[in-house]
């Protein structure tokens, strides 16, 4: 009886033993609330990828904070002097997570499956892709693109196996990925929670990352949370180990957290108003240039984000070279020359502080869309516009009602927006002739803008003269007052200190798949 | 019995038409469309037109109408345009969830709503009657989102008895299915408690006690009895709200479900989506009508003769 009772008691320790060294390697990641519900895994079909696709998959070259690119899958790559080629070597020794090879093969079947999606326009530029050799590629331009290696390294370049990619059809994504990233997929249920389990093989780190070999995680579980005051519960109660977004407004409390620690990354988001130059009275650009120094930016930054994030003085992000801007240009909060330009578009002070002009009050529609943040900016601008004599009326809408509002074209005048995105190529989406009501809100269609975007879009052969052209068209519309810039928010994750050790620098423009094969879990 | 189902039965072909031309057109005619939520930034007018072409959606409406009906009779709900799965796929992923919470939600409304109901009603304007009504109002007034929230911080955060979210354990179902079970027991008991107090001053009850059947006896054996009729009205509606309703709980929680999945949807305009989750919450409700008759005419002879 006696034995059985030791055995017993030794085979129970064993377990706990065991099942604390392997709870030891794992870890619960939570992503950020607008990345829920991201449908599938699938890179070359999918219109929203969440973060853990650059744990599954590998791209070409990966960017970092400083807007450099890193060879990843790609060791090193050649432009033509005329932009009409592209040569990359490729990493030797990389398998895919069935064991399948990668080489110049994989890239021959990767470029043309992008046809007809809706990603196909990041590939549109390359003609055909010629094997020099078994790991040098040759893409064969249509016309030159100094933007490929920002397209290559997009989420959605994550190379996928094609044995895998063809075996899964349509299900592909979903049922199964199969990349050559750090993890490989385990389980994915869309909205819920996706399970990574480590690559033992992985040898296609980048230059971002500390770690060369296999991640340092055993096993990733990403959670999906809508309510970010759920998903902080779950962190404070140890239920999850790290929150891959926070939101600004959450910061004061998750730093008072003790053995929780906030980290930030620059951010790729820019708040702005544009401004409907296509009624009145932003048909003047007076009215239009009052309104832009009317925006005190570091009011908004100090009383609305606890001086978290940056103003944002152009349409662009600071870590942009097309944003250093001549300093003439750059839009920040000045009310005398915005008085002084309502004063000489002619429009008085009235008693009750709103201008008018020929007896029509200076009283604008002010609009945004639904969520605490853009309210909370919309209500101090409103009264910051009040401040110089212009009377704005908010109102709130939903995404997809407000977009469709747009597309009347004449029946919006200054909303407040944010945009996601790295690359001056935002300047063409949201202000090219071509694209009137949405995304053009601010229904800018110029001759001199259409001429310099033209030029900027397709006539840069080299990324230099991209950066060039670009900067000019950015400094015309500066110069035109068709938006007024607002705020600069940063990237904030927080992780539980006594969980995990995070590498000290944060390499990349998010957090992505390069530092998560840093991060440790603490036994 | 058999005729008055037959009759029931065939009333829902002409409801079922008329709900899924509602459900179809009003999705329609609120601004916004799903092509927006895929564009991506650089793509051209030429791809999005394509798009369109390619869902669809740039035919007439009584045609796309008459197509995804006569699928839908086939069985086929379509394929979600953002969410690229067949709808079916993605209800059968979802409707599991929001059955289960539902349904134990529903139980435990039933359960301790009729008790409570019937404990206030028989010690009206009593301590225990208005403590119970004090309660009542309480849990019926209190938004569910911000119930939940107490209910994490007080159980999960502070005592650590059940983990503040998810759908991954059984123990994860105790705080969403209180939260929204609460607001059915306030429900519940107050119709209890008002009909078991009118079915109280009837004659008949008033001769039970003539004759010396003890009070209890009266009270559970027999105006419970008939005071049960409009509280299974009340629940049949509710079993089509149970669930959809959940949607805020499900947010709160991280659970998946049908709400959720239609919020989303709704978000993106993601049409077939929209459309299959409303036609399933609508047959909900169908069903759940359905069965309260039903139930209804088994208990009480009168309706029976009425349908006849």
């Amino acid at each position: 009886m006696k034995t059985i009772l030791k055995a017993a008691l030794f085979g129970a320790s064993l377990c706990t033993l065991m099942g604390s060294s392997a709870l030891a390697q794992n870890a619960t990641f939570v992503l950020g609330s607008r990345e829920v519900g991201a449908p599938s895994y699938n890179p070359i079909k999918a219109t929203r990828l969440n973060a853990a696709n650059t744990f599954i998959y590998d791209r070409m070259v990966i960017q970092d904070a400083d807007q450099s690119f890193h060879g990843q899958l790609a060791t090193s790559w050649e432009a033509a002097a005329d932009g009409m080629s592209w040569t990359f070597k490729l990493r030797p020794n990389v398998k895919f997570h069935d064991g399948e090879p990668f080489n110049a093969q994989t890239i021959v079947w990767w470029v043309p499956k992008f046809k007809g999606t809706e990603n196909a326009f990041m590939t549109d530029a390359i003609d055909k892709v010629e094997v020099v050799d078994d790991l040098t590629v040759r893409f064969v331009m249509k016309t030159p693109d100094p933007n490929m290696l920002f397209n290559m390294a997009s989420t959605f370049m994550g190379v996928p196996s094609p044995k895998a990619f063809d075996a899964l059809g349509d299900r592909y994504g979903v049922a199964g990925a199969v990349g050559t990233g750090p993890f490989k997929l385990e389980s994915f249920t869309v909205g819920q929670q996706t399970v990574l389990v480590r690559n033992d093989a992985y040898n296609s780190a980048s230059a971002l990352s500390a770690n060369k070999g296999p991640a340092k995680i055993a096993r990733l579980t990403i959670r999906e949370i809508a309510e970010d005051s759920t998903a902080f519960l779950e962190l404070r109660t140890g239920g999850v180990d790290m929150l891959m977004s926070v939101p600004t407004d959450f910061l004061p409390r998750l730093s008072a957290e003790r053995g929780t620690k906030v980290m930030t990354l620059p951010g790729t988001e820019v708040y702005y108003m544009p401004m409907n130059t296509a009624v009145e009275p932003f048909t003047d650009i007076k009215v239009r240039e009052a309104v832009a120094f009317a925006v005190n930016q570091k009011e908004i930054l100090d009383s609305l984000f606890g001086g978290v994030g940056a103003v944002a003085n152009t349409f662009l992000i600071s870590g942009l070279a097309e944003s250093k801007v001549d300093p003439k240009l750059m839009i920040s909060y000045d009310p005398s020359r915005s008085r002084k330009a309502l004063d000489e578009a002619g429009w008085v002070a009235g008693p009750d502080g709103i201008r008018a002009k020929g007896g029509v009050k200076l009283q604008v529609k002010l609009w945004t869309q639904n969520g605490t943040e853009f309210k909370r900016v919309t209500e101090v601008i409103q009264a910051q516009l009040k401040a110089v004599g212009i009377g704005a009326d908010i109102t709130i809408f939903d995404a997809a009602t407000i977009t469709a509002q747009y597309r009347r074209r004449t029946e919006h005048q200054l909303a407040v927006r944010v945009y996601s995105w790295a690359n001056a190529d935002i300047l063409d989406w949201f202000h090219s002739g071509k694209r009137l009501g949405h995304p053009n809100h601010a229904m800018w269609n110029d001759p001199k803008s259409e001429e310099l975007n033209e030029k900027a879009m397709k006539g840069s052969r080299t990324w230099d003269e991209r950066v060039t052209n670009f900067r000019a068209y950015h400094e015309h519309l500066l110069s035109q007052f068709v938006f007024a810039p607002i705020y600069q928010p940063v990237q904030n994750f927080a992780f539980s200190e006594a969980r995990l050790s995070m590498p000290a620098v944060i390499r990349g423009t998010r957090l992505q798949g390069q530092t998560v094969v840093d991060i440790e879990v603490k036994r | 019995m058999a005729l008055f189902l037959i009759r029931r039965l065939l009333l829902l072909i002409p409801v079922f038409l008329a709900v899924s031309l509602v459900i179809f057109m009003i999705i329609r005619f609120v601004p916004g469309d799903p092509i927006d939520n895929l564009l991506q930034i650089g793509s051209t007018e030429e791809q999005k037109t394509a798009m369109i072409a390619a869902y669809g959606l740039d035919r007439a409406l009584p045609v796309q109408y008459a197509i995804w009906l006569g699928k839908m009779l086939q069985g086929d709900l379509g394929e979600a345009i953002i969410l690229r799965q067949p709808v079916s796929t993605l209800i059968a992923q979802n409707l599991p969830h929001s059955l289960i919470l539902g349904s134990l939600a529903l139980a435990f409304s039933t359960l301790v709503g009729i008790a409570t109901g019937a404990l206030a009603a028989s010690f009206k304007d009593g301590w225990l009657d208005r403590l119970v009504m004090t309660l009542i109002l309480l849990g019926s007034t209190l938004p569910s989102f911000w119930l939940g929230l107490l209910m994490i911080l007080l159980f999960a955060v502070q005592l650590g008895w059940f983990p503040v979210s998810g759908a991954r354990s059984w123990s994860a179902l105790v705080l969403p299915v209180l939260t929204i079970g609460i607001g059915g027991v306030a429900l519940v008991a107050r119709v209890t408690r008002a009909a078991m107090i009118e079915i109280a001053r009837k004659d008949f009850v008033t001769m039970l006690h003539a004759k010396g059947v003890p009070p209890l006896q009266i009270q559970l054996g027999h105006v419970l009895r008939h005071a049960l009729l409009p509280v299974v009205t009340i629940l049949s509606l509710r079993i089509g709200w149970v669930l959809g309703g959940a949607v805020t709980i499900e947010y709160v929680f991280a659970r998946p479900g049908l709400g959720s999945l239609l919020i989303t949807s709704l978000n993106q305009r993601d049409y077939p989506v929209v459309q299959g989750c409303l036609l399933m919450l609508a047959i909900a409700v169908i069903l759940g009508t359905l069965i309260g008759d039903i139930v209804q005419a088994a208990m009480d002879p009168r309706l029976r003769e009425t349908l006849r």
